[in-house]
């Protein structure tokens, strides 16, 4: 179970003061498909940050009582002039997994062959969402945050993600920030819609997504 | 306490990581690889202990010039690379935070273990080197050596810490590091001994840790043909106050930390 207790965020640029998030409440339990909803700029990213704990709340917290994957989105989690290969070798060592089966399993999730030799800031954004998915899904995580970018790969990409999430770890909790309705309804239980720095539950999906088109 | 000694075997493991990833991006597989590290402070050492061979002869109060540079250089390219590293460290490192057991401390402690390791490395080969040339003396003292060394590298990590979040927070701190070495340069003892300075002044060095550290290295090289005058205590206390106000600022500037 993932717990965010009135969670605030704000940001300060000289002196402008942003707020993004202004008290978020909610739980993740396990098992949880949950889609999170919202405008550009509405703080999906933040919030999946702060729970990732790549970045602190101003004021409020997060309590985790299940393992939680890193922030899969775009950016982070990599080192850009490593190779593929030396990312996967870095993140099995801090992880504590054996290096020999995370590449195996790289090398057969990526498909990437001989470009795992090169550094990933020569990468693709969808090379390198399929590098991202493949050494969060080795480590088998309680809890993934995605962030996006399901949808930056190809068909046969997001089948294997959907494989991998929908069939074979069914058991595992997911937060899935999206801008694609069709993804969230297929995919998730409960659906969350961030507006005005406030989020909002919804137990079914179809009123989160009604609420979420009228904003 | 169980709890801590797990953490600590955890933080252990994220820096052996940070170590090896460090080693590969910043010197390759390739030729002589992590061999160049200590290329620079040998480089430096070496030319700078050959000038001042020319300009004031082989020999300086019955200590060998060459000896004398190189034993003080080469702490002080330790120093000058710590202090020039830690700007922005947490930022340019801010991607390796997505995975939360990479702490921000993490790559302070890594980046001045490699630049020590680095300088030790350069110490003995140059000093084996010069040994066989008759430039170098044999230790006369390898304790005091080791434990001035070890005083030395501790407030080098100390104010890292101070320096790296004060980085963070300001532009102008920021620019200002690299002049922090230069005006570390006078209290680093690296081109005298407190000896050869007159009494006033050397009291006031006492309270830099850094000549310390030099003097009783110098001690444990020459030994006799020095006089050493050290503080540990003072040099100890200040490197922990130090250390206090640097995790604190670490502290606060983490919650604040934007990273994309």
């Amino acid at each position: 179970m993932i717990t965010c207790h009135d969670l605030h965020k704000e940001y300060r640029t000289g002196h402008i003061t942003k707020s993004v998030l202004n008290g978020v409440d909610f739980t993740i339990n396990p098992n949880d498909r949950i889609g999170l909803l919202g405008r550009n700029g509405a703080g999906k990213s933040t919030l999946i940050r702060l729970i990732g704990g790549v970045e602190m709340p101003t004021s409020g917290k997060v309590v985790r009582k299940m393992s939680c994957s890193w922030p899969l989105g775009f950016t982070g989690g990599f080192q850009g002039s490593l190779t593929g290969y030396d990312n996967a070798r870095f993140i099995a060592r801090i992880y504590d997994k054996p290096y020999s089966e995370m590449r195996v399993f790289v090398e057969e999730f990526t498909e990437l062959g001989i470009q795992l030799h090169m550094p990933v800031k020569q990468y693709s954004s969808g090379m390198r969402a399929r590098l991202a998915f493949a050494l969060s899904l080795a480590i088998e995580f309680q809890c993934y945050l995605i962030d996006e970018v399901i949808m930056v790969g190809d068909m046969n990409f997001r089948k294997k993600c959907e494989r991998a999430f929908f069939e074979v770890r069914k058991d595992r909790a997911l937060l899935l920030a999206s801008h694609s309705v069709k993804t969230v309804k297929r995919f998730c239980n409960r659906a969350i819609v961030l507006d005005d720095g406030i989020a909002t539950m919804y137990e079914d999906v179809d009123t989160g997504i009604s609420v979420y088109e009228a904003l | 306490m169980t709890q801590f000694s797990k953490g600590l075997r955890v933080q252990l493991r994220v820096m052996q990581a940070l170590m090896i990833r460090e080693l590969v991006t910043r010197f390759g597989r390739e030729n002589i690889g992590f061999l160049w590290i200590m290329v620079e402070p040998l480089l430096f050492a070496g030319l700078v202990g050959l000038v001042w061979t020319f300009l004031r002869g082989q020999e300086k109060q019955g200590i060998a010039v060459v000896a004398f540079v190189v034993s003080g250089y080469i702490p002080l390219t330790f120093l000058r690379h710590s202090f020039g590293r830690s700007a922005k460290i947490f930022q340019t490192n801010g991607a390796l935070l997505y995975h939360r057991q990479v702490k921000i401390l993490d790559f302070i402690f890594v980046r001045v273990s490699i630049e020590a390791i680095g300088a030790m490395m350069a110490y003995i080969f140059a000093g084996v080197v010069l040994f066989f040339f008759d430039m170098f003396p044999m230790p006369y003292d390898v304790t005091s050596l080791v434990s001035g060394w070890l005083i030395y590298v501790l407030f080098v990590v100390s104010v890292c810490t101070v320096l790296a979040p004060l980085s963070e927070m300001s532009e102008v701190v920021e620019k200002l590091v690299p002049i922090s070495v230069y005006v570390s340069i006078p209290f680093s003892g690296v081109f005298n001994m407190a000896a050869w300075l007159p009494p006033n002044v050397r009291e006031a060095l006492m309270w830099s840790p850094l000549v310390t550290g030099m003097e009783l290295m110098r001690f444990g090289l020459f030994g006799d043909l020095v006089t050493p005058y050290y503080d540990i205590p003072k040099a100890i206390g200040i490197t922990l106050a130090c250390l206090v106000i640097g995790l604190t600022l670490s502290r606060r500037i983490r919650r604040t930390l934007s990273l994309s």
